[in-house]
């Protein structure tokens, strides 16, 4: 085999995209960056499915998820980060992912119990059906669903939703044994299970431990909470306090106000800053006309005439604790009283585990295993979820759930657990100024949210759902970090230099040795120098994104010669922004009058030699319709006309005529644009026509 | 001891007048012999162009081998464009023996504004080089050092751009070919009195001739076309608005007006040694501009 | 960097209508440095070849591509030897240099050039390449604060400037400056003005006579005595 064949085939076998920050923070490791490329191109199916190839209930997610991915999106180094959570949700309502029906056969004879029906106990049940197990779930309420159920409010997480996956958890045939609440795991085993999943959660709340907290008038947050969500509408009386600073005591607060509360305060040790509820939640919870007092704690409480009236003290920021956060310090002599008719705890929660489990416990009662198998001290006992970890995210816990099961199927099956894959290559780095700096700054579109008047009167969804053009939009804002541009055949590169030059971003450099450097974490995956490399040398990382012009194209010329249509028309159409969905989507399908769409993600990947195979292949025209100057990518309008002038002196030298090829913009008015190509198609009808005569003539 | 009748007249303090007759393109020479019949007479010396604007016409040498004939007295122009230092030393020779001893020394247009412009440019040697060579040959040895049988003497003479838009490189060549040996400078068309009065104050100091060079033009548009396709010609505003402003016919008069103005101001200011009249086609009217001045 | 453009697609054709199979070679080094014949513009010559014989529906050829480090060296050919076997002439996209070398190197094969080599230059900025360096093999920048009179210069003279020049530029081509402008400027600007109010013989044409060779192998004895 000779060299070049041997560098076709390094090419076409090489997939080196990097994991990008996003999917590093991702409990669930999802492919972030594919779904919201998939949503930039309004392919909402297609988007759900990458969704559901990493999580089993995006539906839950896209409510609920504290989206660790936002936190470490690496656009807030330019502007905002990317709305990854809400463009999730759109994605899973829009793709109809409630539709969506699942089924599962049982392979295997071992019984698996899952012990707990929160977000790890379902999706751990899940994962075991479908490696083709006997599931049981084991809950002590009536009700599946954990916290997501006695926890978090419908406002957040409207009860339908979980209410499907229960649904389609039991379609696939996982065995449900609600109400019964298990005190003995021997049992479980004597009853013929071979693995049990312990996955309890932490609902018990931690008290205060001050004088007056078994007064009638107060009451803790799970259990609050609880019985909100349980449709009991525990009545408060006019003012309520809220003890505690993370999310349950947002939304306790919120709860309350929704209950007709007329003054909800939270009292809270730290600032603000150290809140550890979610910024969103923090921010809702003010619109909704919470109060808040900061640096305040009770030291002690009365029930007098009807009311509570609570001792607090105020408390100033000290040095910082193990967990980094400044630990408060009482004021002296800083004592002041205040009344309320109802106090609600939420400063924390623990699990509550049976001694007759014979487990052993941990750090803030929760249960030891080992982080990679997840085993207990008692053989076949695994153990996940909020009891091990103590109070976390959801999707922690569906991280957990998830890697219980496949730990389980690795017990059941004899198996040593494998370490983990050669870890694959992260994005790391900061962005630099210099590439910033190019960057089109635009502003983060925000989903639309009910108005707080609306939001306080009933538990409907707070957060509603963007529409098509702004979730495309939002997508389009990512800068597809571990994507981009890799000099794969150094042997070839010449050091011409046309990379540093053409680059929009300056991300190209020379390093000491002269040789040319392309930073993964500083390309922006625009694919401008992988066109320009006269030595093509530069790939795009992700195989798919290299082939995917050639393949497209190849598919359209077929269908072409099949049909027959005449004039064959050619036209190359980037795949962003609403093309898929819009007016213009009717040329796609149809193939109007011989007018065959090849779809491209963004034209600046578009080279001539894909124009002149077109012409190759019997194109009569060939147009090539992109975002113009709207492009999410810089210069790239710019790229696309040098090379369709070089394709336009090439075919006049030829003899045929330059304008057999033309550009359009498809951002312009629709309808424009629609004309102009009805125009373009008859332009190639006559000179096809012209030609034909020219040809009768010679003959 | 002057080699020529042109050098005694430079010796003295006169003031010259030189002019020049662009050769035919063709093999007929019957206009040029009328013109230099016409001008023997009224003028110190006949330039007679080589290949002027890189656009082939009868040689030079040629045309000086005629003037000589008719009794004028010829300046033999010669580029460096067209021929290699062979050519050159032997062309010298040839118009020394034929009693043709004024030469100036051109490096030449380019080939890209003529009329052959594929053709291969030679620039074997520069303007400055030129004068040297011709030195050194006068001193018995050719370029190669072999030394000749027949020596010869010459008067030699270059040009200079007094109106340059950037004199001092202008000034750098000029002293250069002093050093190598011009005895007399022809200068480019002057429209703007002031500038030639800096440079005089300038080349004042050598012991050279300055004849400037007065351009005749007949319309605004000839102007704006010199402007714009000429090496070395910069016509101001003033005077193309002046040529503009006069009614149809009378551009050529008026042009006549112009030359004769300058040369009437440079004489009575004997602001330098004489004037080259460059009359582009029309050089029947250079007696009248004479009168004129 | 030896600078050259494609030639136009006619005379590619003429030249190549008597060869049924066709290999399109190009070069991995200054051809694809500027843009005239590297692996890029293989593939786009190979396809517009394609397209104008499918236009004009009387192709008898066939093509294949391939790119060599260089074709200027012996070596770099050798990978061609099992190729040359299967086709009837190489249009190549190397300079002139690369041509000749692959012509020598394979005597039975017709080797036609694509490219029209033209100078020796810089990249000014992407895609516009200035000439630089005649190869007169008698280097002056020394003099000339390290602008070329001999390329820069229309005329190619030691002492100048000539009259033509305006507003810097050169009466020739309107959009090249004067060298001998820039050339004042820089000297003023090192305080070396000195340099050009020299007298600068006329050059050497034939410092080494044409074709032209440099030998740097020394001519040895070995021996017993010797090392």
């Amino acid at each position: 085999m000779d060299n070049y064949q041997a560098s076709r085939m390094r090419e076409a076998s090489y997939g080196h995209s990097l994991i990008p920050p996003c999917q590093v923070a991702c409990p669930l490791h999802m492919e972030i960056g594919e779904y919201v490329d998939l949503v930039a191109q309004g392919k909402v199916l297609e988007a759900l499915q990458v969704i559901r190839d990493g999580n089993p209930f995006p539906s839950i997610c896209a409510y609920v998820c504290t989206h660790p991915c936002e936190d470490a999106c690496r656009r807030s180094q330019v502007d905002k980060s990317i709305a990854i959570r809400a463009l999730k949700r759109f994605a899973v309502e829009f793709g109809g992912d409630r539709m969506i029906q699942l089924e599962a056969e049982t392979t295997q004879s071992e019984k698996v119990a899952v012990v707990g029906s929160g977000p790890a106990g379902l999706a751990c049940a899940y994962y075991l059906r479908k490696l083709g197990y006997p599931v049981t779930i084991f809950e002590a309420y009536s009700e599946l669903g954990g916290m997501l159920r006695v926890g978090i409010p419908q406002y957040r997480l409207p009860r339908e939703v979980v209410d499907t996956e229960v649904q389609r958890l039991i379609h696939m045939g996982v065995e449900i044994r609600a109400n019964t609440r298990v005190i003995s795991l021997d049992l479980l085993f004597d009853m013929g299970y071979k693995a049990v999943f312990i996955t309890v959660g932490a609902h018990q709340s931690l008290r205060m431990g001050i004088e007056g907290e078994e007064s009638p008038g107060v009451i803790d947050g799970a259990t609050f909470l609880r019985e909100v969500n349980l449709g009991l509408k525990p009545s408060l009386g006019e003012e309520v306090a809220v003890v505690g600073g993370g999310n349950v005591a947002m939304d306790a607060a919120r709860a309350a106000v929704r209950l007709g509360a007329s003054k909800v305060s939270i009292l809270y040790r730290r600032s603000r800053a150290e809140m550890p509820a979610g910024p969103d939640e923090i921010e809702q919870a003010l619109e909704e006309g919470v109060e808040t007092m900061f640096l305040v704690t009770p030291t002690k409480m009365k029930r007098e005439n009807g009311r509570l009236s609570v001792t607090c003290v105020r408390m100033e920021l000290g040095e910082p604790d193990a967990g980094g956060r400044s630990r408060p310090v009482p004021i002296e002599d800083s004592d002041f009283n205040i009344e309320f008719d109802t106090l609600i705890t939420a400063i924390g929660q623990a699990p509550q585990i049976s001694e007759d489990f014979r487990l052993r416990i941990g750090k803030g009662s929760t249960i030891q295993v080992d982080p990679i198998t997840l085993t207990t001290n008692r053989t076949g006992v695994f153990a996940g979820g909020d009891a091990v970890t103590g109070p976390a995210t959801v999707t922690q816990a569906l991280a957990s759930g998830r890697q219980a099961a496949f730990r389980i199927d690795d017990y059941l099956r004899h198996r040593y657990p494998l370490v983990d894959k050669e870890a694959e290559e992260t994005l790391s780095g900061e962005l630099l100024p210099k590439t910033i700096e190019m960057i089109r700054k635009i502003e983060r579109l925000e989903p639309p949210l009910l108005p707080p008047e609306a939001r306080a009167k009933e538990f409907k969804s707070v957060e509603l759902i963007y529409n098509w053009e702004a979730a495309v939009d939002e997508a389009r804002r990512c800068l597809r970090c571990g994507m981009g541009a890799e000099i794969l055949f150094q042997d070839k590169c010449a050091t011409c230099l046309t990379c540093l030059r053409v680059c929009p971003y300056h991300v190209p450099y020379l390093d000491e040795g002269g040789t040319i450097q392309i930073p993964a974490d500083q390309c922006q995956a625009c694919g401008i120098c992988v066109a320009e490399c006269p030595a093509k040398a530069i790939v795009l990382r992700k195989p798919y994104d290299r082939r995917h012009i050639d393949e497209e194209l190849e598919h359209a010329l077929k269908s072409a010669a099949e049909s027959k249509s005449k004039p064959l028309i050619i036209g190359f159409c980037c795949q962003y922004g609403l093309f898929g969905t819009g007016a213009l989507a009717s040329l796609w399908r149809e193939g109007k009058a011989g007018i065959w769409i090849v779809p491209v993600l963004c034209v600046a990947k578009l080279e001539g030699g894909h124009v002149l195979r077109a012409f190759e292949m019997g194109a009569e025209g060939v147009f090539i319709a992109g975002c113009g100057e709207q492009c999410s990518r810089e210069n790239t309008a710019f790229w696309v006309l040098q090379r369709v002038e070089k394709v336009r002196k090439t075919l006049a030298q030829i003899g045929l005529e330059p304008e057999r090829l033309q550009t359009f913009n498809l951002r312009i008015a629709e309808g424009d644009t629609a004309e102009a190509l009805d125009n373009f198609t008859e332009q190639i009808g006559g000179l096809c026509l012209a030609s034909v005569i020219k040809q009768e003539v010679k003959s | 001891m002057a080699n020529s009748l042109f050098e005694e007249k430079l010796n003295s303090n006169g003031f010259l007048v030189t002019t020049e007759i662009g050769p035919p393109k063709g093999a007929d020479v019957s206009e040029m012999v009328h013109h230099i019949d016409f001008l023997k007479d009224k003028v110190d010396a006949i330039n007679v162009t080589d290949n002027q604007s890189s656009v082939m016409r009868f040689p030079s040498l040629g045309g000086c081998l005629l003037v000589k004939e008719r009794g004028g007295e010829p300046i033999f122009q010669i580029t460096c464009r067209d021929r290699n230092r062979l050519a050159i030393q032997a062309d010298l020779l040839l118009a020394y023996s034929r009693d043709i001893k004024n030469v100036l020394c051109l490096t030449g247009d380019s080939v890209d504004v003529g009329d052959h412009k594929e053709a291969k440019p030679v620039f074997d040697l520069d303007s400055v080089q030129l004068l040297r060579v011709v030195r050194e040959m006068e001193s018995g040895k050719d370029m190669g050092g072999n030394e000749l049988k027949g020596v010869p003497q010459f008067c030699l003479g270059a040009s200079v751009h007094p109106e340059a838009d950037f004199i001092e490189p202008q000034l750098v060549k000029f002293e250069k070919k002093v050093i190598a040996g011009a005895q007399f400078f022809q200068t480019q068309g002057i429209f703007d009195l002031e500038s030639l009065r800096r440079f005089m104050q300038y080349a004042s100091q050598f012991n050279i001739k300055i004849l400037a060079g007065i351009i005749v033009l007949a319309s605004a548009r000839m102007a704006r076309y010199m402007n714009d396709n000429v090496p070395g010609i910069i016509v101001s505003q003033a005077i193309i608005d002046e040529l503009a402003n006069v009614e149809k016919g009378k551009g050529l008069q008026k042009g006549i007006e112009i030359a004769s103005r300058l040369i009437k101001t440079i004489r009575e200011e004997n602001l330098c040694h004489g004037v080259h009249i460059m009359a582009v086609g029309n050089e029947g009217i250079v007696p009248d501009i004479l009168e004129a001045a | 960097m030896i600078v050259a453009e494609q030639k136009p697609m006619e005379e590619i054709r003429r030249v190549i209508a008597p060869y049924e199979r066709v290999l399109l070679l190009g070069c991995g080094t200054c051809m694809t440095v500027c843009g005239a014949g590297g692996e890029r513009e293989v593939s786009f010559l190979n396809s517009a070849l394609r397209v104008a014989q499918a236009k004009s529906s009387d192709g008898i050829h066939s093509f294949s591509e391939y790119t060599v480090k260089r074709q200027c060296d012996f070596e770099f050919l050798d990978l061609l030897t099992d190729k040359v076997n299967e086709v009837d002439a190489i249009l190549s996209l190397g300079c002139g240099i690369g041509v000749q070398v692959v012509a020598e190197r394979f005597p039975d094969m017709p080797v036609l050039p694509g490219v029209n080599t033209s100078f020796m230059g810089m990249a000014k900025e992407w895609g516009v390449w200035d000439e630089r360096c005649a190869a007169c093999g008698d280097c002056r920048l020394a003099e000339t604060a390290g602008i070329c009179p001999i390329t820069r210069c229309t005329k190619g003279i030691l002492n100048g400037p000539c009259a033509g020049t305006k507003n810097g530029k050169c009466e020739a081509n309107k959009d090249m400056d004067c060298a001998w402008i820039l050339i004042y400027k820089r000297l003023e600007r090192l305080q070396q003005l000195e340099k050009m109010r020299r007298y600068y013989p006329p050059r050497n044409f034939r410092v080494i006579p044409r074709p032209r060779r440099i030998v740097m192998k020394a001519d040895v004895e070995l021996g017993e005595d010797n090392g």
